[in-house]
C-alpha cells in the first residue's frame, strides 16, 4: 500500500512540470546590504551571481522588495551593458488569463453532474465582454450559461502575466559567464526609530538608560541575512511619506520643547554627512512584518532631576486647581550625561515601587538630539503638585491699557519639597507691550511673551505669588 | 514520508534554524498594573466594549537555556502587547536582538507563501462522492487568485462549478498564528534561569466609583469607593499581583497603533465571467466578525457595576463591610493602589475591589451659581454642591482619584439615589466641591432695580428658598472689568477667585443683595 502510494505520487509528480522551487528553496536574493533611514525608506544592495549568456538576454529579479521604487534601480555587472529595464505589473488572474486568451483555443472539460462523466472538447475564445463567447466547431456558446460545471484548461500563460510585479533588465553580455551583478534600489516600508527604556531613581536623582533601535519591515518581503546599517536621518528635503515620517506636523506645538539647549558635542560614531550611522554588529534576517530591536546604548546612573512646570497662556481665572507637569531633566553630554547623540524616538520612563518592581510612569518623544544637549521630558501631570491662578482684579486704565492683578497658589501635597517653574505667557498677545508693574517675587522675563518664576514649594505646603501686569491692546 | 518531508524542508528554510528555539509557554507568576484611559475626561467611566487604557505586565518565567546562541519565544502573553516596550531581564548573556514576528498565517499568506510550489487540488464529485486529488503548482499571487498549473494545462480555481479546494503540504516558514515576541540570546552554558518579561499591553482600563451615603442627620456621609479593573484581552492572568495607577501620564503614540500587526496580504478570489455576463462564482463572504463583547457577557456578571437596584436592597443602615482595601503608595507623581491579595484578572472580565472606606465625613451642602454682574439671570436653578475638606480634620485626608459619585439619602424608610456627579483627581488638602445636581427649589433672579429718576445701573439679586430647611447660597460674580463695580461688590469675599455673595436663606424665605454695575464705556 505504502509503496503504491509512493509510486502514484512519483507518477503524478512526473506529469506536472517541475515546480520552480521546492517549498523551502532559498529565495533568489544574493548578498544583501540594507541601509535604513528614519523616514520609512531604505536602500537595498543585492549582489547576485548570474549566469549571463553571450549577447542579449533578459534577466528577471524575483525577491526584490514588494515596495521597490523601480525608478531608483541601478544595475552593474562586469562585461555587461544595460539595454533596457522593465517593471511589469500585469498580474496573473483567472480573468486576465481569459482576456488574453481571446482568439486562442482552450480545452473545455465538461463534467456531467449526474454521472460524473467527462467530455473533452476544444473551443476558441471569441470575446470576453461580460460573458465568455466561445466557438466550438460550428456552434457559438456562452461559457457556463447553463450553470453546469466546466473546467477551462489553458494551454499556456501569456509571458507578460506575472504572479507579482517583476523587475527585469535586458543586458548585453560579452561572452557567457557567471558574474556578480549588483542590484541596488530604494524601497518604502522599511523604517526605524529609537526606543529608550529609562529607569528613574527619584531618591538618588539618576536615570539608567537603555537605547534600542527598532526597525520595522512592512515591505511584504523578507531580507535574508542582510548586513544592516541604520542612518539617523532622512536625506530628503520634502520629508518622504511613509511609516512614522511626519508625525510632528500633526502635533500641536508643545508648550516647552523637549530639547532645552542644543548640544555642541560630537558623538563617537561614524557619520554620513550630518547623519550618525548605527551599524548592526552582525548579519541579520529582517523578516516580513517583523519589528526588530537591537541595543545601541546602555548607560547607568546618569544624573537627572525632576522639576515641575506649569504654563498659563493668558490671564484666566481658574475655578479648580490644575496639575503641574512633571518633567525629568538630564543631559546627553559626555560629562555628567548620556554621552551620546540620541536618534529620534520614544523615551519610556519607569520607576520602582515600594516592592522594588519597576512601574511605568509615562513616555515622551524626542527628536534627533545632538550630544551635549539638555533635555526636559514630560512624564505626566503630578497628582500632588497643583497650581490655581486667580484674577484678583482687572481694570481698564485707559482706552488701550488694562491692568491685571494675578495671584498664583502653588500647592504641594508631597512629603518632599519640590521645585516648580511657573510661566505666565500671553504677555505679547496682539501688539501688546506688557510690563510687570509689581510682583511679590522676582520673575525672569523669558521673552516678550512670557515670564517665569522658579519656586521652591515646601513639603506639604504652599506658595503664593502675586503680580500686576499692564497690557496695551 | 510525505508528511515528514515538507516539515524538514521548512525547518531548513527557517532563518533561525541554526539556533535552537526555546519556547516559554506561560509565566510562573505575573503582575498587572492597570492605567486609566489617558484621554478620558475626569470622572469618566470605563467603556467595556472598547477599553482604551493599558497595563504594565511583568511576568516571571523559568527557562532552560542551552549553551550558545538560542532563540527564546514567549507565548501566552497578552494579545495587546506593545512589543517595542518589552524588556527582558535575567538572561546571563543578555539580549542580542528582540523580534516581534507578525506575518500571520491566513488563507492569503498560505497561498502567497506557496507561490510556485506544488500543492494538491482536491475535487469531489457531487454525483458519486468520489474524491480525486491531483498535483498543481500555484502560479498567481493572492491578489489575482488563483491560477494553477496542472498536468492538463493552466486552470483557475473555483471557476468551474465543481467543489474543489487546495491542499497544502505544509506551512511556509515564518508564519505565526499570533504576533510573537522572541529574543536571541547567547548563554555561556546550559542552565535554568528565571527571566522577567515586562511589557505594556492595550485592552485594559480602570476607574473608581464612589458611593456616598448621607447620614440621617444630613451632616456627615459615609464614603466608599470601588476600584474597577477591566481586561479585554483573550488572556487571563491567574493569581496576579494587581495594582492600579492614578494620575495622568504622558502618552505619545496610541498603544493600539503599536500593538496592531501590520497590514496582511488579502486573498482576492476572482474568476473570469461565466454565464451571460453574470459574474462567476463570487468570493466567499468574509467570516462574520466575532460577536462584540457585551456588558452582560463578562465573566463575572455579579460584579459588573454597582447598580442602583442592588444598593437599594442592600444599603440599609448597615455599613459596607469589606475584608480587603487596596493599599495606597506613592509612585513618583502617581498614586499606586495595590490589591492586597493575589487575584485572577480574567480574560474579557471586570474585577472590583474596595478602593477606600471613609466614614462620618462632615460635609456642607451649598447652592451655587456663577454669572456676570449685568447678566440678569431669571429664576436660575442653582447647582447643588457637596463640599468636603480632604484633610485629616475633615475625616478624609487621602488622595481621591477621579471617578463617578453616586449619593444616597434616606427617604420614606428607604435609601434613594439623591444625586450623581463626577469627582476629579484630588490631592490631600484640597477642597472637594462635588456637583450632584441642580435645584428647582433654590433659585436666583437678578433685576435691573432702580427708583424712578435714578440711573439704570442699579441691580437687585434675589435668592429664593422653597425648601422647609435653611440653605446656604454662593453667588459668584464673573467679572471682566472691575472698574464699573461699586464697593458693595468689591468688598465681597473671594471664592475660587470670584467676588461671591454668600448668604444663608432660612426655610421658605428669600434674601436679596443690591449693587451697582456701570456699563463699560
Amino acid at each position: 500500500m505504502r509503496a503504491l502510494t509512493a509510486i502514484g505520487l512519483a507518477l503524478i509528480a512526473g506529469a506536472v512540470p517541475a515546480a520552480a522551487q521546492g517549498p523551502a528553496a532559498a529565495n533568489a536574493q544574493g548578498q544583501l546590504s540594507v541601509t535604513i533611514y528614519n523616514g520609512g525608506q531604505a536602500l537595498v544592495q543585492d549582489i547576485r551571481q548570474i549566469a549571463f549568456p553571450a549577447g542579449r538576454s533578459r534577466q528577471e529579479f524575483p525577491d526584490v522588495s514588494a515596495q521597490i521604487r523601480p525608478q531608483t534601480v541601478s544595475f552593474a555587472a562586469d562585461g555587461t551593458a544595460i539595454v533596457e529595464q522593465n517593471f511589469d505589473y500585469d498580474l496573473l488572474s483567472p480573468n486576465a488569463l481569459m482576456q488574453k486568451a481571446v482568439g486562442e483555443t482552450v480545452t473545455l472539460l465538461r463534467i456531467n453532474p449526474a454521472t460524473g462523466v467527462e467530455t473533452r472538447e476544444r473551443a476558441k475564445v471569441l470575446a470576453v465582454n461580460g460573458g465568455v463567447v466561445l466557438q466550438i466547431g460550428p456552434r457559438i456558446e456562452i461559457l457556463r450559461d447553463d450553470g453546469l460545471p466546466v473546467r477551462v484548461i489553458f494551454d499556456k500563460i501569456p509571458p507578460n502575466l506575472r504572479a507579482k510585479p517583476t523587475l527585469s533588465i535586458t543586458v548585453d553580455s560579452k561572452g557567457a559567464a557567471t558574474r556578480a551583478a549588483t542590484l541596488s534600489y530604494l524601497t518604502g516600508g522599511l523604517g526605524w526609530s529609537a526606543d529608550y527604556v529609562s529607569l528613574y531613581d527619584e531618591k538618588a536623582g539618576t536615570i539608567d538608560v537603555q537605547g534600542w533601535v527598532t526597525l520595522t519591515n512592512n515591505t511584504g518581503t523578507t531580507f535574508d541575512n542582510a548586513r544592516t546599517l541604520l542612518v539617523a536621518g532622512t536625506p530628503s528635503a520634502r520629508g518622504l511619506s511613509g511609516y512614522g515620517s511626519s508625525y510632528r506636523s500633526y502635533r500641536p506645538a508643545p508648550q516647552q520643547g523637549e530639547l532645552r539647549r542644543a548640544g555642541t558635542e560630537t558623538a563617537p560614531r561614524e557619520q554620513l554627512g550630518d547623519y550618525y550611522l548605527y551599524p548592526l554588529a552582525e548579519r541579520t534576517t529582517i523578516a516580513n512584518a517583523q519589528t526588530k530591536q537591537v541595543s545601541f546604548l546602555d548607560v547607568a546612573r546618569v544624573p537627572a532631576q525632576k522639576i515641575y512646570e506649569f504654563t498659563l497662556d493668558g490671564f484666566d481665572n481658574m475655578a479648580d486647581p490644575k496639575s503641574a507637569a512633571s518633567v525629568i531633566r538630564f543631559s546627553s553630554s559626555a560629562q555628567g550625561g548620556l554621552g551620546d547623540a540620541l536618534p529620534a524616538g520614544t523615551v519610556r520612563f519607569y520607576q520602582r515601587d515600594l516592592r522594588g518592581d519597576p512601574q511605568f510612569i509615562g513616555e515622551s518623544r524626542i527628536d534627533h538630539t545632538p550630544m551635549g544637549s539638555d533635555l526636559g521630558l514630560k512624564t505626566g501631570d503630578a497628582f500632588d503638585v497643583k497650581v490655581k491662578a486667580t484674577v484678583v482684579s482687572r481694570e481698564r486704565v485707559s482706552d488701550r491699557v488694562w491692568r491685571t492683578s494675578m495671584s498664583y497658589l502653588v500647592t504641594n501635597a508631597r512629603p518632599q519639597p519640590v521645585t516648580l517653574d511657573l510661566t505666565q505667557r500671553g504677555l505679547d498677545w496682539y501688539w501688546a507691550e506688557t510690563r510687570i508693574l509689581k510682583e511679590s517675587r522676582k520673575s525672569e522675563r523669558l521673552d516678550a511673551d512670557g515670564t517665569r518664576w522658579r519656586l521652591d514649594v515646601p513639603a506639604n505646603g504652599e506658595v503664593t505669588v502675586t503680580a500686576t501686569f499692564e497690557t496695551r491692546y | 514520508m510525505r508528511r515528514l518531508l515538507p516539515l524538514l524542508l521548512m525547518l531548513g528554510a527557517s532563518p533561525a534554524a541554526a539556533q535552537p528555539v526555546v519556547t516559554s509557554a506561560a509565566p510562573d507568576s505575573v503582575s498587572v498594573s492597570a492605567f486609566r484611559d489617558p484621554d478620558r475626561a475626569e470622572g469618566g467611566e470605563i467603556d467595556p466594549d472598547w477599553l482604551q487604557g493599558f497595563a504594565l505586565i511583568s511576568e516571571q518565567r523559568t527557562i532552560d537555556l542551552p549553551a550558545g546562541e538560542s532563540v527564546l519565544r514567549f507565548e501566552g502573553v497578552a494579545e495587546g502587547m506593545v512589543a517595542v516596550s518589552a524588556i527582558v531581564t535575567g538572561l546571563p548573556g543578555g539580549v542580542v536582538q528582540k523580534n516581534r514576528d507578525a506575518a500571520l498565517l491566513s488563507s492569503a499568506s498560505l497561498l502567497d507563501g506557496s507561490l510556485g510550489n506544488r500543492v494538491h487540488l482536491r475535487r469531489t464529485d457531487r454525483a458519486t462522492g468520489k474524491v480525486t486529488e491531483e498535483d498543481a503548482i500555484i502560479r498567481s499571487g493572492p491578489q489575482g487568485a488563483v491560477v494553477l498549473q496542472t498536468a492538463a494545462g493552466f486552470e483557475s480555481l473555483r471557476c468551474t462549478g465543481l467543489p474543489e479546494t487546495l491542499v497544502y503540504d505544509g506551512v511556509p516558514a515564518g508564519l505565526t498564528a499570533k504576533p510573537t515576541l522572541s529574543v536571541t540570546t547567547r548563554s555561556p552554558d546550559a542552565r535554568r534561569v528565571t527571566v522577567t518579561l515586562t511589557y505594556l499591553a492595550t485592552g485594559f482600563d480602570w476607574a473608581s466609583n464612589y458611593v456616598a451615603r448621607v447620614a440621617p442627620d444630613g451632616k456627615t456621609l459615609n464614603l466608599f469607593a470601588w476600584l474597577t479593573v477591566a481586561n479585554s484581552n483573550g488572556e487571563s492572568f491567574a493569581d496576579a499581583n494587581l495594582s492600579a495607577l492614578a494620575g495622568t501620564l504622558n502618552i505619545e503614540t496610541p498603544f493600539e497603533d503599536l500593538a496592531e500587526p501590520p497590514p496582511q496580504p488579502r486573498l482576492d478570489l476572482s474568476c473570469f465571467p461565466t454565464g451571460s455576463g453574470r459574474n462567476g462564482i463570487q468570493p466567499p463572504p468574509p467570516p462574520p466578525p466575532p460577536p462584540a463583547p457585551m456588558a452582560g457577557g463578562y465573566a463575572d456578571e455579579s460584579s459588573i457595576v454597582v447598580t442602583a437596584q442592588r444598593r437599594q436592597e442592600k444599603l440599609m443602615d448597615v455599613p459596607i463591610a469589606v475584608t480587603a482595601i487596596a493599599q495606597l503608595e506613592d509612585l513618583g507623581d502617581l498614586k499606586l493602589y495595590r490589591v492586597p491579595m493575589p487575584v485572577t484578572v480574567a480574560a474579557n472580565g471586570q474585577k472590583q475591589v474596595a478602593l477606600l472606606v471613609k466614614d462620618k465625613v462632615p460635609f456642607q451642602t451649598i447652592y451655587r451659581l456663577h454669572d456676570c454682574p449685568r447678566c440678569e439671570p431669571k429664576e436660575q436653578q442653582t447647582e447643588i454642591v457637596l463640599r468636603m475638606e480632604n484633610k485629616e480634620s475633615g475625616k478624609l485626608g487621602v488622595p481621591l482619584p477621579s471617578g463617578q459619585v453616586a449619593v444616597f439619602e434616606r427617604a420614606m424608610g428607604r435609601e434613594l439615589l439623591a444625586g450623581e456627579g463626577m469627582m476629579r483627581d484630588h490631592a490631600v488638602g484640597e477642597t472637594v466641591n462635588l456637583v450632584i445636581g441642580e435645584s428647582g427649589q433654590v433659585l436666583v433672579t437678578a433685576d435691573n432695580y432702580y427708583a424712578p429718576g435714578k440711573g439704570g445701573d442699579d441691580y437687585r439679586l434675589t435668592a429664593t428658598n422653597a425648601n422647609p430647611f435653611a440653605v446656604r447660597i454662593e453667588f459668584g460674580f464673573d467679572v471682566d472689568d472691575m472698574k464699573g463695580l461699586d464697593s458693595r461688590i468689591r468688598k465681597l469675599p473671594r471664592k475660587d477667585g470670584l467676588p461671591t455673595w454668600i448668604v444663608d436663606v432660612p426655610a421658605n424665605s428669600a434674601r436679596s443683595f443690591d449693587y451697582r454695575a456701570r456699563a463699560e464705556d
